[in-house]
């Protein structure tokens, strides 16, 4: 026993003559038996046993064993490898697409021959583990348990096995498994197709509780199963091949990449461009038809042949699965094949994300149709939690593809608007949304018209919704209240909702931040996700938002003539609820104010008709309308003088003393160029309708006295400056109700009134393009404001400018609110300041370079 | 009178004027003595001018808003004075 186990160098001396050459002598037979018993002759085992144990009784055991090791591994090297790779010469060049048919063949052919030799080696090796095994109870002369010298011999020899085939490894063997594997799979997944169709065709037919019982049991023995059956076991044995020759992970690998790329291939297949379905759940429901069932059926079939020959090699990769332990058809999930369903999934939901990401900024535009893909990314997002991919790729194809110059306000907005809503769905915390949305508020900044749009949007619903998105007429504000409704989710503005059961339920639904939250954005509670707010933050501050809404409405209201204010009433409600009572007081002062104006119109009119006759000349109260401001409340009218038509004048005065008697001690102040005229010219040949101003219709009035005026004289009559009135008079000119003919004189162009459109005709088309649209609002819009409140300032800025060279918007800004302290202060916003210097770029007297503004040379 | 000009008669006849005004108190002062806001506004407990909120004059002529000057009226334990002259204060006939 101890002879085996070391090796004593002094029993080498006390070694006879006869015993050397009793060694020698056995050594060289057992040589020659080696090497005919690995030729093939089995007939000298005995002698080979004999031999052996000559051997063993002089210790040297180990000898015979590594000899005969080193023997059978170069048989093997001669034989049976290299004609294993000869399999797979044809191979080398081609292209790996078109291997088809032959692939199966070679691989089975090779791996068939290859195992027939293997069995006759691991023959050999037995009979050589039977003489030591013989030899030792002989000399020990007690049986002992041999397993775990057998075991080791057998990996010992499987491992030198695996490694010759290794070493001489072509490179391209492992893509032809894979192309091997890949071929089947996708001849499975179709027979799989056919199949689902046929059990589609066939469920149709039944009634529910076979459907259930043909979707739950696994599947009937049909012949399409069998052909899959089949075509399992041909892979199964393919793989345990493999396996047996120490390609585990390397077929492994083969197949699970084969698995992967068929899914991936699916997943492309099935999610494609169209977002208005779910196909998270086809996805699912095809691993588990095609992928799992595959997998379930080689794990189960590979079961009984790796039981049989027993693996304990290292060589099982940590996705190797164990087999289950029952090999029976019945499904019980084991481990492996949980796993795998893990892994698929997993890689299902990356693969789709991807997919998905990739095309966030499509499936927003889509948004709400294509909300289930939103829900889709969702699922895939909690999974993989790779939310700051999302967040990287939609910021960069919003910059390349959103925040563009040519992309008009507009539409920006509304798909931040898209944006703000989609991710909310994803991620109701608004962690990504803040990323996201940064680089568009910070865009929208730079734009002037931004505050104009996002107002339009939120008021007006046919204006706002130009893409056709949502029901027309519904403005943005409708949408979020309905939303806001449906949440029942108070609490809009911190303000004047915080109630102490409101602080207790926002306090109860508290939740951490999400690990990928930015801690230097706040916590979540200042972070709700709120439509309204984010549009808000965009413009700065909602006094600006409600300050352009006011001048929006002001402008609406002046030119209303029916005093119908329904839309205008529910708006002004809506807003208050979102930014309070008092931000919105003027607005409602103004809507008051028509309702009133509505009311003292019918008392005049009341109080007028007990009135005298008309006389000569006289127009009737009943032509007249008015609206009647509260101007402290109103924003900045624009007035321009204007003399009306003696009629029309005496009209209103009578109005005016009409309302003096009512609400004495009140007097009524006319703004007379505002208001709408609306008037119907009769000519020779046609009548016309027009909607006018009135500074309009005081000129066209002027014509019924004298058909041809020099703009000199008209200008007096009217009292309208010169300049405007060349500009008014267009309007007329482009309608072809008035001709205009060059004066000589200095005094002006002579107009001359259109009797009968056979005259007028040529002179349309130049004037035309001469509108006087520009000019034509009555309230200064608050840019004009702005403007006309920050011009004090120009100097100030000229002069910081000129001493400091160039400064940053911030520090102008910092500056200003330095020493503009006295009257009148500083007291402008930021933005405000950056609108006004654009402004002045554009004029050319500053220069805007690298963020820093410069005086223009 | 040319046949043009009864034709452009008619016109009159047919046309509609939508004019636009403002309203003010037709009062001395531009603003409350008492509340220092603009008589065309309102005083501050008041959220819409004019009939809500109007005027009223004293003997003496000055005008406060009517809110302002019975706040002032009520305050005063013994006769009051108007704010702006001192003198005893009567609402005008």
């Amino acid at each position: 026993m101890e002879l085996l186990g070391e090796c004593n160098l002094g029993i080498l001396e006390t070694l006879s003559e006869d015993a050397i050459e009793e060694i020698t002598e056995s050594y060289g037979g057992y040589f020659t038996t080696v090497e005919s018993l690995i030729g093939g002759d089995s007939s000298v085992e005995q002698e080979l046993v004999c031999h052996v144990s000559t051997l063993c009784k002089y210790g040297l055991a180990s000898l015979v064993r590594d000899h005969f090791l080193s023997s059978l591994q170069q048989a093997f090297d001669k034989g049976g490898a290299s004609t294993f790779w000869l399999h797979f010469d044809d191979f080398r060049h081609k292209q790996h697409t078109d291997y088809g048919e032959e692939i199966h063949q070679a691989l089975c052919g090779a791996l068939e021959e290859i195992t027939i030799e293997k069995q006759f080696h691991d023959k050999c090796l037995s009979i050589l583990f039977h003489a030591l095994h013989s030899f030792q109870q002989q000399s020990s002369g007690e049986s002992h348990n041999s397993d775990s010298e057998r075991v080791e011999l057998f990996s010992t020899f499987r491992s030198i096995l695996s490694s010759t085939l290794m070493t001489t490894l072509p490179p391209h063997f492992p893509e032809i498994l894979h192309c091997y594997f890949k071929e089947k799979l996708e001849e499975l997944s179709a027979i799989m197709n056919e199949d689902d169709t046929q059990q589609q065709l066939d469920t149709d037919g039944m009634d529910l509780d076979d459907k259930l019982r043909s979707k739950n049991g696994e599947m009937d023995v049909d012949q399409g199963f069998s052909r899959h059956d089949e075509l399992v076991k041909n892979i199964g044995k393919v793989v345990r091949d493999l396996r047996s020759i120490g390609f585990t992970s390397m077929a492994e690998n083969a197949y699970a990449s084969a698995i992967f790329l068929l899914l991936k291939a699916k997943v492309h297949d099935l999610a494609g461009d169209d977002y208005r379905t779910s196909v998270l759940g086809p996805i699912k429901e095809w691993i588990q038809t095609v992928p799992l069932q595959f997998l379930n059926a080689l794990l189960s079939f590979l079961g009984d042949s790796v039981r049989y020959d027993t693996t304990p090699s290292g060589l099982t990769s940590p996705l190797a699965c164990c087999p289950s332990p029952s090999f029976s058809k019945v499904v019980t999930p084991s481990q492996g094949i949980v796993r795998w369903k893990l892994r698929l999934e997993y890689f299902a939901y990356e693969t789709l994300q991807d997919l998905r990401i990739a095309k966030l900024f499509e499936i927003i535009v889509d948004y709400p149709e294509s909300s289930p893909a939103i829900e889709d990314l969702k699922q895939c997002l909690e999974y993989t939690g790779q939310h700051s991919k999302l967040v990287e790729s939609f910021i960069s194809s919003l910059k390349y593809r959103l925040l563009t110059a040519g992309a008009s306000t507009n539409d920006i907005l509304h798909q931040y608007v898209s944006t703000i809503k989609a991710l909310r769905a994803i991620d109701p915390a608004g962690v990504f949304l803040e990323a996201v949305g940064e680089p568009i508020r910070d865009y929208l900044r730079g734009r002037k018209d931004t505050i104009k749009c996002v107002v339009t949007m939120l008021t007006d619903g046919s204006g706002g919704n130009a893409n056709g998105s949502g029901n027309p007429g519904d403005s943005l504000l409708e949408e979020l209240m309905r939303d806001e409704e449906s949440q029942e989710n108070v609490g809009f503005d911190d303000d004047f909702h915080t109630d102490d059961k409101q602080a207790w339920i926002n306090a109860s639904r508290w939740e951490p931040d999400p690990v990928e939250a930015d801690p230097l954005k706040g916590s979540l509670s200042q972070r709700k996700v709120d439509i309204l707010g984010m549009l808000v933050d965009i413009i700065g501050s909602k006094e600006q938002l409600v300050n352009e809404y006011r001048v929006m409405l002001a402008e609406k209201l002046l030119n209303k003539t029916d005093y119908d204010i329904d839309t205008e009433i529910r708006t002004v409600e809506l807003l208050k609820i979102h930014f309070g009572e008092g931000s919105m007081q003027r607005c409602e002062i103004m809507l008051n104010d028509l309702i009133d104006s509505k009311r003292v119109n019918t008392n005049i009119k009341k109080a007028s008709q007990t009135g005298t006759e008309l006389g000569e000349g006289e127009l009737s109260v009943d032509i007249l309308t008015s609206t009647i401001l509260s101007t402290n409340f109103w924003p900045p009218i624009q007035e321009e003088p204007l003399v009306l038509p003696g009629p029309v004048d005496k009209l209103l005065s009578d109005y005016a003393s009409r309302y003096h008697e009512i609400k004495t001690p009140r007097k009524l102040l006319w703004k007379k160029n505002l208001g709408t005229v609306k008037l119907e010219l009769e000519f020779e040949d046609r009548a016309m309708q027009f909607t006018v101003s009135p500074t309009h219709a005081a000129i066209i009035m002027q014509f019924q006295e004298k058909k041809s005026w020099n703009s000199v004289d008209l200008a007096a009559a009217t009292g309208i400056p010169i300049d405007v009135l060349n500009r008014r008079v267009n309007l007329w000119i482009s309608k072809g109700v008035l001709r205009e003919t060059r004066g000589r004189e200095p005094n002006g162009n002579v107009y001359t009134l259109v009797e009968s459109m056979t005259d007028s005709g040529k002179n349309e088309s130049e004037e035309l393009l001469g509108g006087d649209e520009e000019s034509e609002r009555s309230i200064a819009s608050v840019e004009d404001q702005l403007r006309k409140e920050m011009t004090i300032y120009e100097k100030f800025i000229m002069g910081m400018l000129t001493n400091f060279g160039s400064m940053a918007l911030e520090r102008i800004h910092n500056t200003l609110k330095m020493f503009c302290v006295a009257d009148p202060s500083y007291d402008k916003s930021l933005q405000q300041l950056q609108s006004f210097l654009s402004g002045l770029v554009s004029e050319e007297k500053l220069e805007f370079r690298d963020g820093m503004y410069l005086l223009k040379k | 009178m040319s046949p043009d000009f009864e034709k452009q008669i008619h016109e009159l006849l047919h046309c509609r004027w939508h004019a636009v005004a403002s309203w003010t108190w037709d009062a001395q002062d531009e603003t409350c003595g008492i509340c220092r806001m603009p008589f065309d506004g309102c005083c501050p407990d008041c959220k819409l001018p004019g009939d809500d909120c109007p005027l009223i004059w004293g003997a003496c002529n000055h005008s406060f808003h009517l809110h302002c000057i019975l706040k002032w009226v009520n305050s005063q334990t013994s006769q009051a004075h108007c704010p702006m002259c001192r003198r005893e204060w009567q609402f005008k006939e």
